[in-house]
């Protein structure tokens, strides 16, 4: 029986109705970031929305990175747990250690608008089965037990993916 | 042990530190601590806390804390080898007769020795624990002097460009004052020399090199204010130092 290996992705969006303190933090901290860094790009402060600056000027891509820089330390905090995913016991079971930010809109005169999302890509699982609505997945290096593999029960949802499918006899 | 490294197992211990916290406080995951975990006291009375408020299905974690941006560093390096440079720059206002500047946000950023910048094209992945994501930029906050101090490598160089450092300086709340780069001095004894030829690692010699004059930045820097000063040697390492004057 082939095992069939899969990595999910989870689009977190934090945006300025976000509660959690963490995606707060994330947000303040990456407002501030966009607004000192875009100066770069728009030193005559033509454009207000991060859209109109990346029509007009393509290297202002480079916000991308440079603002996600604000919110490598928030990640680490995470010590390795995809945050907001629970299996069906409502527990955080997902790890990763691969992630990918990105603007979706930003304004220099409005905080309102300004809106990021971190992609988590999360370490290898194993994905046994499909029950009803739930994957049945386990870790793929997961330590094996008297009774077997540990698994979860993982609902899919909005915003969260299958990124990879890797199959191995 | 590098930063990141050191970063990331102080994290671990806080991790580990803050569960007790955790397991007593009864706070909500929406509530701010405000300080760093695993010092604050446990004021949990094991009955779920006095506010009528559903218990959270999980908690979060350990509870986030403040955190700057990575930028803020003094030592820029990362994995990235080469001839120590120490980058000291002071920063003053024009705008009020040259004095030193205070409290002003400095960014640098600068190629490694081969001519490469740090940067993720567009949105690519990144890894947590990845250290050299971000080599050789750094920021820092000017001291009562005007003065960030870098510890870095001299830059390499690549075609078009002559050898330089970028420059962003903002005032405290972050609005941009000046966006600049700092020359190097040339000659045949010029560090700039020096180390593209006898150093190690830096393997491109001065063949094709752009120098100041045929910069297109700093050629028409005639009185040469962009040019920083430079001591050392390749061996101990250089030190520059650069003036550079904004209106705040």
């Amino acid at each position: 029986m082939s095992k069939r290996i899969v990595r999910f992705c989870y689009r977190k969006i934090i945006e300025a109705a976000s509660s959690k303190q963490w995606d707060k933090y994330v947000f303040e901290s990456s407002y501030k970031e966009y607004l000192m860094q875009s100066q770069f790009y728009d030193k005559e402060k033509k454009f207000s929305k991060f859209s109109e600056l990346f029509n007009n000027i393509p290297s202002s891509e480079k916000l991308h990175f440079l603002v996600s820089t604000s919110v490598i330390g928030y990640l680490k905090q995470l010590n390795g747990s995809v945050p907001d995913i629970t299996n069906n016991l409502g527990k955080q079971f997902l790890k990763f250690s691969n992630f990918q930010f990105e603007i979706i809109e930003s304004d220099v005169k409005n905080k309102q608008d300004h809106r990021v999302a971190i992609s988590f890509y999360s370490d290898p699982m194993l994905w046994h089965d499909t029950i009803d609505n739930f994957l049945l997945v386990s870790e793929a290096n997961g330590k094996k037990t008297e009774d077997g593999t540990l698994t979860h029960l993982l609902q899919v949802e909005s915003f969260l993916s299958i990124y990879s499918l890797k199959e191995e006899l | 042990m590098d930063q990141s490294r050191k970063h990331f197992l102080k994290n671990m211990f806080i991790g580990a530190a803050s569960v007790p916290m955790i397991l007593s406080a009864c706070k909500k995951d929406t509530e701010s601590t405000g300080t760093s975990s695993g010092s604050g006291s446990s004021s949990g009375n094991g009955t779920g806390g006095t506010s009528c408020t559903a218990a959270p299905t999980e908690t979060e974690g350990p509870f986030p804390t403040h955190t700057p941006s990575s930028l803020m560093r003094t030592d820029i390096r990362d994995d990235r080898t080469g001839v120590l440079l120490t980058i000291k720059i002071t920063i003053q206002n024009t705008n009020n007769s040259c004095a030193a500047l205070a409290g002003a946000i400095v960014d640098i950023w600068h190629c490694d020795k081969d001519g490469y910048y740090s940067e993720y094209g567009g949105t690519a992945m990144q890894s947590v624990n990845y250290s050299g994501v971000t080599f050789l930029r750094g920021r820092q906050t000017t001291d009562a002097n005007g003065q960030v101090t870098f510890t870095s490598i001299f830059p390499g160089w690549y075609s078009g460009r002559t050898t330089h450092i970028h420059v962003h300086v903002y005032n405290a709340a972050g609005t941009s004052l000046k966006v600049t780069q700092i020359a190097f001095p040339e000659g045949s004894s010029s560090a700039v020399v020096l180390v593209n030829t006898t150093a190690s690692g830096y393997t491109k010699g001065m063949s094709g090199y752009t120098y100041n004059s045929n910069d297109g930045v700093f050629s028409d820097d005639t009185a040469g204010v962009e040019i920083c000063a430079i001591s050392g040697s390749v061996a101990a390492g250089y030190a520059l130092t650069q003036t550079i004057k904004v209106p705040a």
